[in-house]
């Protein structure tokens, strides 16, 4: 589904990412983990088109999408769901799910999909009304993962979902993710909780100064002595 | 940004201390002028009407600077010259128009409304491009270098002087500088409560007031206009529902050009069309714009009526000749007692 070969990105003239390759399959789940600064959301936003591509190919769907604008990118089906609930805090509950839909043609899939987004989050269906502003850190990450639903995309790509969210919510939260998955789309998740996040996934890479340290089978990262050494700076830690 | 959606019930009412102070001058301003030997009723009406009528068109031209600032985040010097520009093209049609004939023989009761109403329309359309144009020729190769419209913002800004520049002496070259009569037929002056008005005042305010409306139905009610609102709040996140936002930006320009435009067309047939027109303008509907509450568009048309209400009120009671004079005044008080003015926002804090 999305293919990543040699990525080199970064911002202004700081180089963040010095060729990554990555490949996600069509409905499942990869996980994208690696701690802070190493170029998780750089991957992200390169893939879409928030930021220039220098070298390298992103292949989406078989066609080679790097530096295209980032709403022609959404309008193929690939949809970014941006870190720290980045919702129009002055805007009500369904007006910030019609501006997830506000490539759609037709009013009558607007409204499906509309009712689509209530019937995996009920909670944003109880507060329609409501301004955004209003909602609560979990809410908002529900309404963030809903309006990325809003358009029909074929693949997601989530920032840290669980950042920042009690543990019953992430679970809440990761359930959907699974159901979305299993409703025929394809998900990239990019996490700081390496544990949730393998639990979640299927495949995981590791990302440690902006090129793939690791990767594999989520149930074998998920022992694998590499990956703790990722999050630890590249030395053993003797504890 | 966020004043666009509450629109009036978020009127922010701001600290007690503020309030007294604010208005302490406000009766000792109403008390000034009640002493003044000129107060009566009948000078009071005129100077609601005239008040009001200039007031609107400081309002539309502050709607316009508001609606970049909160959508652009500059600060656009050049607004004046889109008035004057709008004033003269639509006196252009009015030229064109005006000896043709057969339009009397068809409407002949109609027939001044009928001219000037494409007048406005002509205005309308033609600032709109002009402005998209400006705004894709002169300022986006900026942005390209500065990184987006909120990083480039100063050489935006200085850009904006120097369009200021370029537009006066272009429209200097193309129409000289010699005041033109904007002779509109709108008919006989209007009688209200016992006092004779011309009926373009009248018509300033009733057409003003309906663009205010039409934009804010624009903005709230449909497809385009929730676009805008959230390109004006966050450019990224708009990329990423799939909002074309280098054509939004354009957008937005374009309408607030075009309501500058507007502005400009209905104040020819008042006053007079002249090159000059643009710089006094942008200047008080910077103040109107302060008043009401930088970036809030209700509150440029609040403080519009305010800046042209005090403005006109001051000059029949107190001192006409000082009349520039006065919109500043009230500026700079209202910014010494309420920093966001009357509906303020609170300035968002940028990276």
């Amino acid at each position: 589904m999305l293919k990543i070969d040699q990525l080199i990105s970064g911002y202004g003239s700081v180089q963040i990412l010095n060729g990554a390759n990555m490949k996600v399959e069509k409905q499942s789940i990869v996980a994208l983990l690696g701690g802070n600064g190493t170029g998780k959301s750089t991957i992200l936003r390169a893939a879409s088109g928030l930021i220039r591509s220098w070298k390298g190919t992103i292949e989406f769907d078989g066609e080679q999408i790097q530096n295209l604008p980032a709403h022609e990118i959404v309008g193929r089906g690939l949809v970014q769901v941006t870190q720290g609930k980045d919702v129009f805090p002055a805007m009500s509950v369904t007006e910030n799910l019609k501006l997830g839909g506000f490539i759609l043609k037709s009013k009558q899939q607007l409204s499906d999909n509309l009712e689509k987004v209530y019937n995996y989050f009920p909670r944003l269906n109880e507060r329609k009304d409501q301004l955004a502003a209003t909602l609560s850190g979990g809410e908002l990450q529900m309404l963030c993962i809903g309006r990325g639903l809003m358009s029909n995309p074929k693949m997601i790509m989530l920032d840290e979902p669980s950042a920042a969210l009690a543990p019953q919510i992430v679970l809440d939260i990761f359930k959907n993710i699974n159901r979305i998955r299993q409703d025929g789309l394809t998900v990239l998740v990019v996490e700081q909780n390496v544990r949730m996040a393998l639990l979640l996934a299927d495949y995981g890479y590791v990302i440690k100064d902006g090129v793939i340290n690791v990767e594999g089978d989520s149930k074998k990262l998920m022992y694998d002595e590499s990956v703790k050494e990722s999050y630890l700076g590249g030395t053993k830690a003797n504890v | 940004m966020e004043g666009l959606k509450p629109m009036f019930n978020k009127l922010r009412i701001g600290k007690k201390g503020e309030n007294i102070i604010f208005g302490t001058f406000v009766l000792l301003y109403i008390g000034w002028c009640v002493n003044s030997p000129d107060m009566n009723v009948e000078s009071l009406k005129s100077v609601l009407t005239i008040g009001l009528s200039v007031g609107i068109i400081y309002g539309l031209v502050a709607l316009g600077i508001s609606l970049i600032y909160t959508g652009l985040d500059v600060v656009n010097f050049s607004h004046g010259e889109f008035f004057m520009i709008g004033a003269f093209a639509g006196l252009t049609m009015f030229n064109l128009l005006g000896n043709q004939d057969w339009i009397f023989n068809l409407f002949p009761d109609a027939y001044g409304w009928i001219i000037y109403v494409v007048c406005l329309f002509t205005a309308f359309v033609s600032m709109g491009l002009f402005g998209v144009f400006i705004e894709r020729v002169f300022l986006r190769p900026l942005t390209k270098k500065g990184g987006g419209y909120t990083v480039a913002g100063m050489g935006i800004i200085i850009c904006g002087f120097g369009l200021s520049v370029v537009l006066i002496n272009v429209a200097y070259l193309i129409w000289n500088p010699v005041a033109k009569p904007f002779p509109a037929e709108l008919g006989l002056p209007m009688e209200i409560g016992g006092l004779f008005l011309p009926i373009t005042y009248i018509w300033m305010i009733v057409v003003g007031l309906s663009v205010a409306a039409g934009l804010w139905f624009f903005l709230n009610k449909t497809k385009m206009g929730l676009g805008i609102r959230a390109v004006a709040y966050s450019k990224d996140v708009s990329n990423l529902v799939g909002i074309n936002v280098p054509l939004y930006i354009s957008i937005i320009f374009g309408i607030a050009c075009a309501i500058a435009g507007i502005g400009g067309t209905l104040v020819g047939p008042t006053y007079q069309v002249v090159v000059f027109m643009g710089y006094i303008i942008l200047m008080k509907a910077f103040a109107a714009a302060v008043v009401g509450g930088f970036g809030n568009l209700p509150g440029a048309i609040v403080g519009g009526f305010t800046v042209g209400i005090f403005e006109t009120a001051s000059s029949f009671y107190i001192s006409g000749s000082h009349k520039d004079l006065y919109a500043f005044l009230l500026m700079i008080v209202v910014l010494m007692i309420k920093p966001t003015g009357f509906f303020g926002v609170q300035v968002k804090m940028k990276a």
